[in-house]
């Protein structure tokens, strides 16, 4: 790039964040208190709609001058709706409060907005530093956690992309134009990025070889694909930061040399598409995309593609596959995408974390980027936590971080005093590793020698209730689903798995069974076409390998050690604690399996039970009268009284 | 299946066909067509297959092998009151098959299937992310978390209290007018 | 040309031959389903071919491999049947297996290679899952047999070639997956009456010819 084709592009962008600034000074300046509401998919299913219109129906009615600023997702799902009211007059600092309903929303706008009080009871935190609050900073679930990808996600309006800019967005993109491609290839190499899809494959070298491949035409694809049921954050950065994203496109397109791009994303996530779409719109409208950019000589079409629900299309060639309009059915490789692609043509696929990584990595420089994360994984990973732990949600930190650190210290550890007993990393595609694993640091080389992988970064914490047979028969259940049936392993392979497992969890396990699950997985994963199959064996493979005392007890004792599996348990009263004349549990079965003894306790018709739990979990603590056993016959005989007749 | 359009689905597959000028005849164009389709009618029925075969000229077996490839596309008319029933990784951690059963059982269909009046069917979904309310229930566009299994006939009960609502303004309606 | 050995045994083959090919040229027998001339990129999809390369960590489908100078090939190790054995019952678990009523009796690939491999065509240890349907009456000359089927893909690739796009195809997913005729009706311009190409083509009889005469309300 010449040097007056830098300034003119300098000059071009300097406009643009000129008004960026402008606008965010205006916002930030006005002397009026700014309700900050989290508005991805998360927030709006746990009421946030409902929140923000109680806000503006509250300050109507109250007569207050406030400005509402919806942003995206901050990653504390367990906190939601999440609401961050900065109201300076009170003399307080910015609030971070959760589980903001409608309900709350009216009487902070009253309280706090109207009178001042910040209602302490409700306060999780303050936003900054003080005197009066306790800082967010001060929880490990903030202080241990390492934004790079996510740390503007929850911060700016996710469809303004003033907001974006202002907040220093599409300078890296700018600084990109006046590096060589090469310079830019050298310096994400030299940063250490691994693809965050799963594979971890060195980012740097991927589009090197695209580059190299001396075609005229190139594309590059961001990989939206996230199908593992339980990993979201793919989803959530674009919902929260779609421009990090397609900044991070656009400055792999200008290093490979690419004009066309496209974001692959699925069609379950239709706030995410909206955003994406109009998130493109507007860089468009702003010349950061299209027609040289910024004055450049550099040409950038993005368009979205909508995938239509085939997890396996997370696969690159299956993917390439349905975007030309066919079944999408892997291939084998090689060739590589890189070599022939969509339409034949070179095509760089990356993940939407490894794109979002780009812009920090090319602002703050490949050494500093080297110094997070570990030796052989620079960087951070981020992992939806779910399942059995206090703090459910998005969590970025450093690669190396022991998984004790992030289920325990971040993420709260396990709820109601239950045990750890596995977590199961990698989605469908992982293993469940259990409490000797703890102490493992997290990255791709390590986890995938435990047995498991790194994945999409889904991650499941189970505790002691959950049976590790059951698990695996839900991967599986999952995996065969998707499979796309090309290949017999995988087609036939993962059919037989699932029907074994789904004989063991029935209590009809046989001599043999996890000796055939153990051969059989080996040659799914060694015989199948791609990743899916190679990879699905895994949640049975660990299982066995860390829990084979519960396939055992499955198969010889019809047992289910963690009262799991249903067909294995069976609920009775304890009549010496149930009370007399309490109907808790009769008014909650959903199928009428609650009879009245003869002297006004409760049992359970086992013909009729379904094994819901549903009469465990309404049964007063202060009784606690519901006990399940595995096998089912351990039941205490109760008499049920002959039924009255109807009277009519 | 059912080869019978509804007059309301006779309309929408004349608004499909004058929509598919805008789609270029492409390959690449046939699942982003569908989609559209999918969006107009609610499912693809075997007449909007053969417009979408005629406008890209390949074979209706094509579009058909690729369109059952996909787990987005329906055949069926889902029910008017569409019940989608996570079972991503926490809500089946925390009961999502119990509430899926106890819909099952209360409408007396099994997932994939509508009732035969048309009003629900359901359909298990893979993660809907709302993975701290788990398990949840999507019933019409309402996400319903911390589902129970005590909590379905509730909410089955609530839309057959406002339909029976409706019902009878509309008659109040018409006797008065 | 590159000259290579295959069980210590020296084979030549042109630049750009698929390995699966150069040795069934020289008599060198390697159970295959999927794999016709043609057929680019290969589908590699029954997972039946395949052999140990020196300097390979495992077992590579020999479809998807092109002949290379010197290269150390060997068809039989233990590793190699493992996987072709477990592949083959894999394909019979889901297999109706009546070869006396099946037309493709004696010339069957799956007979052939239970008879090569030394897997019996009723094999132990993995329980059978059959489909609802048996037969696919849908096309009007054509019968599909689904229990026959090992989706190796053959016929959808000739038709192809022969009518310029596809009167079958797959559909379904995964388990489900099956070759179809859908709308098949409309297609007047198909010459199925005087084309047996994917009948041919077919490697364990999974499509006949209707049997004119019989019992069938579709063919009235």
């Amino acid at each position: 790039m010449n040097p007056a084709g830098n300034e003119k592009i300098d000059q071009r962008f300097n406009a643009i964040y000129k008004e960026a600034e402008k606008r965010r000074n205006e916002f930030r300046d006005a002397p009026v208190p700014k309700i900050h509401i989290g508005m991805a998919t998360c927030g709006i299913a746990s009421g946030a709609l409902e929140t923000k219109k109680a806000f503006e129906e509250a300050l109507d009615e109250y007569n207050i001058e406030a400005r509402i600023h919806t942003v995206g997702c901050l990653g504390h799902c367990y906190a939601e709706p999440v609401v961050v009211i900065d109201h300076p007059d009170s003399g307080f600092p910015p609030i971070f409060y959760h589980e903001v309903n409608a309900g709350k929303a009216k009487m902070l706008t009253k309280l706090f907005l109207k009178e001042g009080d910040p209602r302490f009871e409700h306060v999780y935190g303050a936003m900054e530093e003080n005197d009066l609050i306790p800082w967010v900073m001060e929880f490990a679930r903030f202080n241990r956690e390492k934004r790079v990808v996510m740390e503007k996600c929850g911060y700016i309006d996710p469809e303004d992309i003033y907001d974006y800019i202002a907040a220093g967005g599409y300078s890296t993109l700018v600084k990109a134009l006046k590096l060589s491609p090469d310079e830019i290839i050298k310096e994400v190499q030299n940063s250490g990025l691994r693809g965050r899809g799963g594979a971890g494959f060195p980012t740097g070298r991927k589009w090197e070889l695209a580059k190299n491949t001396g075609e005229q035409e190139k594309i590059v694809i961001c990989n939206a694909d996230e199908g593992d049921p339980g990993a979201y954050m793919d989803r959530t950065i674009l919902e929260s930061n779609p421009h990090q994203v397609i900044e991070g496109m656009a400055i792999c397109a200008y290093a490979v040399g690419a004009k066309k791009a496209i974001i692959y994303v699925r069609a379950e996530y239709p706030l995410a598409v909206t955003i994406v779409t109009k998130a493109i719109r507007q860089a468009r409208e702003l010349g950061l995309l299209g027609e040289s950019v910024l004055g450049s000589s550099f040409d950038l079409e993005i368009d979205v593609f909508r995938g239509s629900g085939a997890f396996v299309c997370g696969e690159e060639t299956a993917l390439i596959r349905s975007i030309e309009g066919y079944r999408g059915m892997p291939r084998h490789r090689p060739p590589y995408p890189v070599q022939k692609g969509l339409w034949n043509k070179p095509t760089v696929i990356n993940n939407v974390k490894t794109l979002a990584s780009v812009p920090p990595i090319l602002d703050h420089g490949a050494d500093w980027y080297r110094e997070i994360g570990t030796q052989n994984t620079p960087g951070t990973a981020i992992f939806s936590v779910v399942g059995n732990v206090v703090h459910a949600g998005l969590v970025e930190i450093p690669m190396g971080v022991s998984l004790r650190t992030l289920i325990f210290d971040i993420c709260g550890g396990i709820p109601n005093n239950k045990k750890f007993k596995a977590v199961q990393i990698g989605g469908p595609s992982g293993g469940c590793l259990n409490e000797d694993f703890l102490d493992t640091p997290i990255d791709f080389d390590s986890l995938t020698e435990a047995g498991a992988m790194m994945g999409s970064g889904g991650m499941v914490v189970m505790d002691e209730d959950t049976c590790m047979v059951e698990v695996s028969r839900y991967f599986l259940d999952f995996t065969q689903n998707e499979s796309c049936g090309k290949c017999t392993f995988c087609r036939i392979g993962t059919y037989h798995l699932l029907k074994i497992l789904e004989r063991l969890t029935r209590g009809e396990g046989e001599d043999g069974d996890i000796e055939l699950l153990e051969t059989l997985s080996k040659d799914i994963k060694a015989g199948s076409l791609c990743g899916l199959g190679k990879t699905a064996p895994n949640p049975v493979l660990t299982s066995i390998k860390y829990f084979r005392e519960e396939y055992e007890a499955h198969i010889y004792e019809k047992r289910c050690p963690a009262l799991m599996c249903r067909p294995m348990i069976a609920f009775y009263f304890d009549l010496d604690l149930c009370a007399r004349g309490c109907d808790a549990c009769a008014t909650a079965c959903p199928v009428e399996a609650v009879f009245t003894t003869s002297n006004r306790k409760k049992g359970v018709d086992q013909e009729l039970c379904v094994k819901c739990g549903e009469c465990m979990v309404v049964c007063p603590p202060e009784y606690d009268a519901v006990r399940k056993v595995s096998p089912p016959h351990l039941v205490p005989h109760i008499e049920k009284p002959p039924e009255k007749k109807k009277e009519d | 299946m059912n080869d019978e359009l509804t007059p309301e689905e006779k309309e929408a597959l004349k608004d499909v066909a004058s929509k598919l000028g805008s789609f270029e005849k492409q390959r690449g164009n046939l699942i982003p067509i569908l989609q559209m389709v999918q969006e107009k009618l609610s499912y693809l029925p075997t007449q909007a297959i053969k417009v979408v075969s005629e406008h890209l000229e390949i074979f209706e077996s094509e579009v058909y092998g690729v369109a059952t490839f996909y787990n987005q596309f329906r055949f069926h008319p889902p029910g008017k009151h569409p019940i989608k029933v996570c079972l991503g990784t926490a809500c089946h951690v925390r009961g999502g098959g119990i509430i899926l059963e106890n819909f099952e059982r209360k409408l007396g269909i099994h997932y994939g299937q509508t009732t035969p009046d048309r009003e629900f069917s359901i359909e298990k979904v893979a993660c809907v992310g709302c993975c701290a309310l788990a398990p949840v229930a999507i019933i019409d566009e309402t996400v319903h978390g911390h589902m129970a299994p005590s909590k379905v006939e509730g909410l089955l009960m609530r839309i057959e209290i406002e339909k029976e609502m409706e019902e009878r303004a509309r008659i109040k309606d018409e006797s008065c007018g | 040309m590159p000259k290579f050995l295959v069980d210590n045994k020296e084979i030549e083959a042109k630049q750009g031959t698929t390995l699966l090919k150069a040795c069934l040229d020289n008599e060198i027998y390697i159970p295959n389903l999927c794999y016709l001339e043609g057929i680019d990129p290969p589908s590699v999809s029954c997972r039946m071919c395949f052999v140990e390369i020196e300097g390979e960590r495992q077992p590579v489908t020999s479809c998807s491999v092109l002949v290379k100078d010197d290269m150390v090939v060997k068809t039989d190790t233990p590793a190699v049947r493992q996987l072709q054995r477990t592949g083959l019952r894999l394909l019979l678990s889901v297999h109706h297996v009546d070869c006396k009523n099946c037309q493709a009796n004696k010339k069957c690939e799956l007979q052939r290679m239970a008879k090569f491999l030394k897997v019996g065509l009723k094999p132990k240890g993995l329980e059978r899952h059959l489909r609802e349907i048996e037969i696919d009456r849908s096309h009007p000359f054509l019968d599909y047999y689904p229990n026959r089927c090992v989706l190796c893909g053959k016929c959808v690739h000739v038709c192809r070639e022969k009518n310029g796009q596809s009167a079958l195809t797959f559909s379904k997913r995964g388990f489900d997956t099956v070759i179809s005729f859908y709308g098949v009706r409309d297609l007047s311009t198909l010459e199925c009456e005087n084309c047996s190409a994917c009948i041919d083509i077919c490697p364990v009889g999974a499509l006949a010819l209707k049997v004119t005469g019989a019992e069938d309300p579709t063919t009235a």
